[in-house]
């Protein structure tokens, strides 16, 4: 079926013991496009174990938010779809599974929170009636259970005044706030996996900082596994366990969060952690960034992906890709060169 | 309680829209429309006999007399008596106006409704072949002109070419089983010429609305796709749809279908304007016309209303 080793990118399994509440495995997803088919994620293998978080970084369109969009198959289809691989969720593969089965799963076993707070509510309900409906849907509450549980939820979400709240439209909260909202009804059905996909980038700095303070304590008090997608490296530092770095729909490393702040193996982590400005630097020059353009993913180079914009570059690279191996416990990288 | 604020509010500013439509009225009926003097008088008319025939009309008014009067005519709904038959202008609309609305009613909802309906269905298929099915359904019905549908229509079903089961004109209508059989003909050509129009309007809407971020939000937490369309997406479809359907009523009720009464030969509003017309019957034309107009600024009075009811994000005061 699968032309790759399905363990061999596994990461985080049996560490513990227990099994991991998400084990993706040579996950594939196409796009049809203009330009033919395109792979946006490509055979990527990872799992998140219980109460883990686990960040996953990149830069735009390198397959981040395909991939949490396929965990609950989300991908819109047409264009896109799961060519091959398997997505373990709570111990049951979800790919073979029909709408009628997913939505079961959906805002019950893993819950998403969205980049865009200001467009991803219902501008003609209110937050009630759009957070009730979930708890109606899943735990089958009659209404005026499901308001309780509801303004508690916004309670939980450190929301002031949440009955009132409650009666309000969307328009009426501001972005932080509504981000709260999201963050409650994601949690509402006290779901085992939150996949939050930017969950701060459309907020106001000052905000942004608060929101992620409200998902890291939640997730914390609540045990859950998270899936936090992000762009930015300091976000990961501060809430997750784990890392993984995607390039071009790849993975290209794996690590524990300190080791990969201290110690990045591949060139293209190297590159991203170079380009965070330090504030303690005492010169302050201009800041590095990484050469090149992110290749067309309809166009790909036959080796590695990076090596075009690789300050290691061989022969080797640009002829053959280098697979997700090992290095140090805990830390691996597809790279010929690893630091 | 806000709400019938904002209602009160909105009907207040639409007083200053209504001065301007009956003072355009008047300027482009009255005031610059035709001189009835010499159809009056008889021939070689002295000088005397056209200022009498002019005072007579108010034609050496000054201007304000002649809008006053006119928005007088309007207010007590009296604007004199009809050119060719003499008879009095409002109670020709009151005998006419619930035969174009009884007309027109049927059709006007069944189409709307069904192209709502094809509008969901196509949206929900959209880009599969049912979608496409409806698509080339709709620009065809649109393609067809009104007057062979009418045409076609009444050979099909009221003569002895086709199924010869209704009548093709007239308006006989006394008892429930009458008005099916006259208003079945005009309502089914009703609905094939406004269903594509409406459809293809229908499904741009919602279809752009399939598309946005809190769809997206809703399948993440497992709302059923039925309820995305029949709630979700409805109801914020239901902005341009409302505006769309509440603005084409002055139309129906009033101005009615011109084209309908007129091959049907149904006495309602439609036939007698189009009759005014030709005929040169200046007070019904003014009638018609200026009433239209009014009930066109009412139903956008309306349209604000219904928005506000729709949508929170209109404000409340602004």
């Amino acid at each position: 079926m699968s032309d790759a080793n399905p363990s061999a990118g596994e990461v985080g399994a049996d560490r513990s013991g227990t099994d991991p509440v998400l084990r993706v495995e040579d996950l594939v997803v196409e796009f049809s496009t203009e330009k033919g088919r395109i792979r946006a994620v490509d055979g990527i293998s990872f799992s998140v174990m219980p109460g883990e978080p686990v960040g996953i970084v990149g830069e735009s369109g390198c397959g981040k938010t395909v991939t949490a969009l396929s965990v609950l198959k989300l991908i819109p289809s047409p264009p896109g779809r799961i060519a091959r691989g398997r997505v373990i969720l709570d111990g049951r593969d979800v790919v073979p599974l029909g709408e009628r089965e997913m939505r079961r799963l959906r805002g019950n076993v893993a819950s998403m929170i969205f980049q865009e707070p200001m467009t991803a509510l219902n501008p003609v309900f209110t937050i009630g009636s759009q957070m009730t409906e979930v708890l109606r849907i899943h735990r089958r509450m009659s209404r005026r259970e499901a308001r309780e549980h509801s303004i508690e939820m916004l309670h939980t979400v450190n929301i002031e005044s949440p009955a009132k709240r409650f009666t309000q439209y969307p328009h009426e909260l501001s972005g932080g706030m509504r981000q709260r909202v999201m963050i409650a009804m994601a949690l509402s059905c006290d779901p085992k996996l939150l996949l939050a996909d930017e969950p701060s980038t459309a907020l106001d700095v000052t905000v942004q900082a608060q929101v992620m303070e409200e998902i890291r304590r939640l997730q914390e008090e609540r045990r859950m596994s998270m899936i936090l997608i992000t762009h930015d490296l300091g976000v990961i530092a501060e809430t997750c366990r784990r890392v993984i770095v995607m390039y071009c729909g790849k993975i290209v490393e794996v690590s524990d969060t300190r080791g990969l702040f201290a110690h990045p193996r591949h060139p293209y982590t190297s590159g991203l952690l170079a380009s965070i400005p330090k504030v303690r630097e005492k010169k302050i020059g201009r800041l590095p960034t990484i050469k090149g353009m992110v290749p067309d993913l309809a166009d790909l180079p036959k080796g590695c992906r990076f090596a075009d914009r690789c300050p290691k570059a061989t022969a080797q690279c640009r002829e053959k890709e280098p697979e997700l191996v090992e290095v140090s416990p805990g830390q691996q990288v597809a790279c010929f060169y690893p630091d | 309680m806000e709400t019938l604020q904002f209602a009160f509010r909105k009907i207040l500013y639409a007083i200053p829209l209504l001065f301007g439509v009956t003072l355009i009225s008047f300027l482009l009926m009255v005031y610059f429309g035709p001189d009835l003097t010499y159809s009056l008088i008889g021939k070689n008319p002295t000088a005397e006999q056209i200022a009498e025939v002019r005072t007579q009309l108010g034609y050496d008014q000054p201007f304000f007399i002649r809008y006053g009067m006119f928005l007088k005519e309007m207010v007590t709904f009296d604007f004199g008596n009809s050119l060719s038959t003499g008879e009095r202008v409002s109670s020709i609309l009151l005998r006419t106006v619930p035969v174009s609305f009884a007309v027109a009613l049927p059709g006007f909802v069944l189409s709307e409704l069904l192209a709502l309906a094809l509008a969901l269905i196509a949206a929900n298929h959209r880009g599969g072949f049912v979608d496409k099915g409806i698509m080339v359904f709709a620009v065809v019905g649109m393609s067809i002109s009104f007057l062979i549908v009418v045409i076609v229509f009444q050979i099909a079903f009221c003569s002895i070419y086709g199924l010869n089961l209704f009548p093709v004109q007239g308006w006989v209508v006394s008892n429930v089983a009458d008005y099916f059989h006259y208003v079945a003909v005009p309502t089914m050509v009703i609905v094939f010429v406004g269903l594509g129009y409406n459809t293809r309007f229908f499904r741009a809407v919602i279809v752009e609305e399939l598309n946005r971020d809190y769809v997206r939000t809703a399948r993440a937490y497992g709302v059923s796709r039925f309820r995305i369309l029949s709630a979700h997406i409805l109801k914020n479809a239901m902005i341009p749809i409302s505006t769309r359907v509440i603005i084409s009523l002055p139309f129906v009720v009033i101005a009615g279908n011109l084209v309908i009464e007129r091959y049907f030969n149904i006495p309602g509003v439609g036939l007698i304007t189009y009759n005014a017309i030709t005929t040169g019957d200046l007070p019904i034309v003014k009638a018609v016309v200026t009433s239209t107009a009014i009930l066109y600024v009412i139903a956008l009075v309306f349209t604000d209303i219904v928005y506000r009811m729709i949508d929170p994000r209109v404000a409340l005061n602004s």
